[in-house]
């Protein structure tokens, strides 16, 4: 996936400015930067959520916006932080609609095989007819995952997956996330707040500051004392813990 | 599956309550000798019933949907005074004595084409500025309700008394005098309304889960809402052209549906809704025209409890509205 | 000083508006005819036209004033007359002294009217006290509700008693009726609307919450109390006479808002003035659309008021007018604690 010159403008201030990058295949992404920094929006346009004021998305050789919607979705998935549902929805029904693309309402025999794997490989299968609103924060979290993994697409994006969750529940999400990609191939494209799970997580670091793009690269060239330092404005230390880099802020 | 076919032999069993009440309704107390004059008066009302819980039990399903929100019809909207706004208002304009009025077929449907137009330009600001906020959709949506009566008043009070006439007496309809004219053409419209959306329909599933999920599954969300809202507004012209306005109907019965069947399968609910529709107006009109002999209006008892309802639903809700 | 230039301006309007208010009518009276001393001209002044513009006053600064004061003591800019449950209640008040009292004077009426408004006002703010709602908007909705639901409580009664006709002439506000002899009740907003100044800033600081108040030695729920029954019975006295007119109490003080601030002192003159400017207006436009026939005035402030409500609230909406609007609470709030 190839952005170009991306742009998106509220009222008369941009919150997104010419932004131009491309996304490896392939491998985790991480988003970070600063509250307002663009990144949600970034994120939101390029997976067609939000329409952009300027600039190409281009997917597989063809402008996000010339995708048929229904063709996309078998593709591209993306799961954004508001997922308030108020109907009374189990587990598997929500599984169920990640199939959606693929079958319309009526479910074959192939995609309830995929379902039941999606599920199993959260680890829901136990609750797997329980209601959503019944479920913890974290078991929720997760049940949304295996719907976008039903989905079965090439590239997720996932806007903070870790938002709300507590220690041991976001960093479960990010094996989650780690694993998708390395044992199912999946391209991964997250945003986070989180600077130490994109690092440890993470294979590139895209980083906002001000509706552009700071620094893009690999996480050990983007974790550096000096750019996350220029980035938030506030004073950092890079430590290295398992040969990785680790932030801290003071 | 268990759950599948207990939501089955619920809608069988209150189809069967709607079919037995539809039967008392039509052969109680008849008086053998005035047996086809009887006829000819029941047999419209039970069609109007019938319809009337058709068009709001579905439009109130439906529209909750679309705005993801289950205390919110688009009567408290006020989207019936806007259908009995539209319908002054072209009396007013074009004048009782024009064809395009007296021709209750033609003008019903200038209604509803000006009504399509109107709440269309209306909701669709309405939403768009609300960023779907439900509480301030809902404020707004009652304070426009009093606007569009007060407009009404105000239009039936300059117009010419012979003009006001015409409109109180053939037009504005009530549960003592359905409005049974225009059947034929409902159906005709009804049946149309669910041929175009029937796409849209089976799309309600996957609006539930909310505009972003619903794009992610690739789809078309705005047209999707755009077509499904019009089709609201259809409905409920219609069952306000047959009985007049009652705000808490569909209140009432889409959420009873909602208890009742505990899934987001819209076939369920639609026909639950339409179902309990039935049975509240058959019984209710049956006892307030057999046992009350027509002390009461139904629409107070609607009011009534369904203001109370609403406020136990708020209660109910209101960590999640 | 800013704050008396607009309540200068407002009060020459006022002025200017009441002026034309006794000249417009069915009969025409001009003001040459009165001066040179044409007494049935005169008459027609002191028995229908005077009277009727007191009314007006008083309806328009009596239910702003009763709106400013209950949305202080809530904390919230949506309750009013009508969005909480006095006027409804004040209503089935008045039927219940129908019923009941068939032959009761004018002044029995307002008693009932106005005992059924302190107890329906009393019972919907401390249901919205005790639930604690999240969002601000909630509240307004449930006294709607709870208004419809006593509105059909009403309906039902004077249905099933053959009061309709009777009762709808305390539904309807409506200024045509009003004539000398008549209509006197109304004056009592005049020392409501004194008593409401006076107590100004105790309601200021009941409003900014039980804990606020109990810290600087009020208590709370004596002027909680005290502040909901003026509103009520300022509502009382105007739905006895005049009939319920919709809308006032909740947009005209709003709207002062915008420009003043919240600061209920030097907010509440031009409330005042500002509702009765704007009574008069619509009952101008009432008179002048349909001659020779009137409108009634809740029909006109009806039209207007929702319009002007709808405005309100997308204005709200907007996002910078909301930043601008909680700088501007804030500071209030500021500077009330360095007054207290």
């Amino acid at each position: 996936m190839q952005v170009t010159n991306l742009t998106k403008i509220y009222g008369k201030k941009s919150v997104v400015d010419d932004v131009s990058f491309e996304i490896p295949k392939g491998k985790v992404t991480s988003m970070i930067g600063p509250n307002g920094a663009g990144k949600s929006t970034v994120l939101n346009m390029i997976s067609r959520l939000i329409a952009r004021d300027g600039g190409n998305v281009d997917f597989k050789g063809k402008d996000i916006a010339q995708w048929k919607s229904r063709e996309l979705s078998k593709k591209l998935a993306i799961l954004t932080q508001t997922n308030n549902i108020s109907m009374k929805l189990t587990v598997k029904e929500l599984v169920t609609f990640g199939r959606f693309p693929y079958s319309g309402s009526r479910v074959t025999q192939e995609d309830v095989k995929i379902i039941d794997e999606a599920i199993e490989y959260m680890e829901l299968t136990e609750m797997e007819n329980r209601f959503l609103d019944e479920l913890s924060g974290g078991q929720r979290q997760r049940a949304y995952i295996a719907m976008v993994i039903a989905q079965d697409t090439e590239y997720i994006l996932l806007d903070e997956p870790t938002n709300n969750l507590d220690i041991y529940h976001a960093t479960n999400m990010m094996k989650i996330v780690r694993r998708l990609c390395d044992e199912l191939g999946k391209t991964i494209v997250l945003v986070l707040h989180e600077l130490n799970y994109a690092a440890f997580y993470s294979d590139y670091i895209c980083a906002f500051s001000n509706g552009e793009i700071a620094k893009f690269g690999t996480v050990e060239e983007v974790m550096t004392k000096e750019n996350l330092s220029e980035i938030y404005n506030v004073d950092f230390e890079v430590l290295e813990i398992n040969g990785k880099p680790l932030s801290v802020y003071y | 599956m268990l759950a599948v076919k207990s939501n089955r032999s619920k809608i069988i069993i209150l189809a069967g309550i709607v079919i037995i009440a539809s039967l008392f309704y039509q052969f109680s107390g008849i008086d053998i000798a005035y047996f086809s004059y009887a006829m000819s008066i029941r047999t419209p009302k039970l069609i109007v019933m019938l319809i009337t819980a058709f068009c709001i039990g579905s439009a109130s399903v439906i529209f909750q949907s679309i705005i993801q929100n289950t205390i919110v019809t688009p009567c408290l909207l006020g989207m019936n005074s806007l259908y009995i706004l539209v319908h002054t208002a072209t009396v007013f304009i074009l004048g009782s004595t024009s064809f395009l009025v007296t021709n209750k077929t033609l003008s019903f449907s200038i209604d509803l084409v000006v009504m399509g137009f109107a709440s269309m330009l209306i909701y669709g600001y309405l939403f768009k500025k609300t960023k779907g906020n439900v509480l301030y959709i809902l404020l707004a949506g009652t304070v426009m309700s009093t606007f569009f009566s007060s407009v009404t008043s105000t239009l039936q009070r300059i117009m010419d008394p012979n003009e006001y006439d015409t409109l109180q007496n053939a037009l504005l309809a009530s549960f003592h005098k359905v409005n049974s004219s225009i059947i034929g053409f409902s159906i005709v419209l009804i049946a149309l309304i669910l041929l175009l959306l029937r796409k849209e329909l089976a799309l309600l599933n996957v609006l539930t889960l909310g505009k972003n999920h619903a794009i992610n599954l690739g789809v078309n969300y705005d047209r999707s809402v755009r077509r499904l809202l019009l089709g609201v507004t259809l409905l409920i012209a219609i069952a306000t052209a047959m009985v007049g306005p009652i705000s808490f109907l569909g209140l009432i019965i889409a959420n009873l549906s909602r208890q009742l069947f505990k899934t987001y399968r819209h076939s369920y609910l639609i026909f639950g809704s339409t179902l309990i529709g039935m049975v509240v107006l058959i019984i209710g009109q049956g006892l307030i025209e057999r046992v009350f002999s027509f002390s009461v209006n139904i629409s107070v008892f609607i009011n009534v409890g369904g203001g109370i309802y609403f406020l136990y639903l708020l209660l109910r809700n209101r960590g999640n509205v | 000083m800013k704050a008396s230039k607009s309540t200068f301006v407002l009060l020459i309007l006022l002025i200017l508006l009441s002026i034309m208010s006794l000249f417009v009518g069915v009969i025409d009276v001009s003001i040459f005819d009165v001066l040179k001393g044409d007494f049935q001209h005169l008459d027609i002044v002191l028995i229908s036209r005077l009277p009727r513009l007191l009314a007006i006053l008083c309806t328009g600064v009596g239910m702003s004033v009763a709106g400013l004061i209950m949305q202080q003591l809530c904390m919230n800019k949506f309750v009013a007359p009508s969005t909480g449950t006095t006027i409804s209640s004040a209503q089935l008040g008045i039927l219940l002294a129908l019923l009941f009292m068939p032959n009761s004077t004018l002044v029995g009426r307002v008693i009932f009217s106005f005992v059924a408004a302190v107890a329906g006002t009393w019972i919907f703010v401390a249901f919205i006290q005790k639930i604690k709602f999240k969002d601000v908007v909630m509240v307004p909705l449930v006294g709607i509700m709870m208004g419809s639901v006593i509105n059909g409580v009403t309906n039902y009664l004077a249905y099933k008693y053959g009061m309709l006709q009777a009762l709808s002439s305390w539904l309807v506000g409506d200024f045509s009726l009003i004539i000398r002899g008549r209509y006197e009740i109304v004056f009592l907003v005049l020392p409501l609307v004194v008593i409401a100044f006076i107590f100004a800033n105790h309601f200021n600081i009941v409003g900014m919450g039980e804990d606020f108040s109990k810290n600087l030695g009020i208590n709370y729920n004596v002027v909680l109390f005290m502040g909901l029954s003026i509103a009520a019975l300022i509502t009382a006295s105007v739905v006895v006479t005049v009939g319920s007119v919709p809308y006032l109490g909740l947009i005209i003080p709003n709207i002062v808002s915008i420009f003043k601030g919240d600061k209920i002192r030097g907010t509440l003159i031009d409330t005042a003035l500002f509702g009765g400017v704007f009574v008069l207006a619509c009952d101008i436009i009432g008179r002048i659309v349909n001659r020779p026939y009137e409108l009634p005035i809740n029909l006109v402030v009806g039209v207007i008021g929702s319009i002007l409500f709808l405005g309100l609230l997308f204005y709200r909406l907007s996002p910078s007018a909301r930043a601008k609007l909680s700088e501007r609470t804030r500071k209030s709030k500021q500077n009330s604690i360095k007054e207290a």
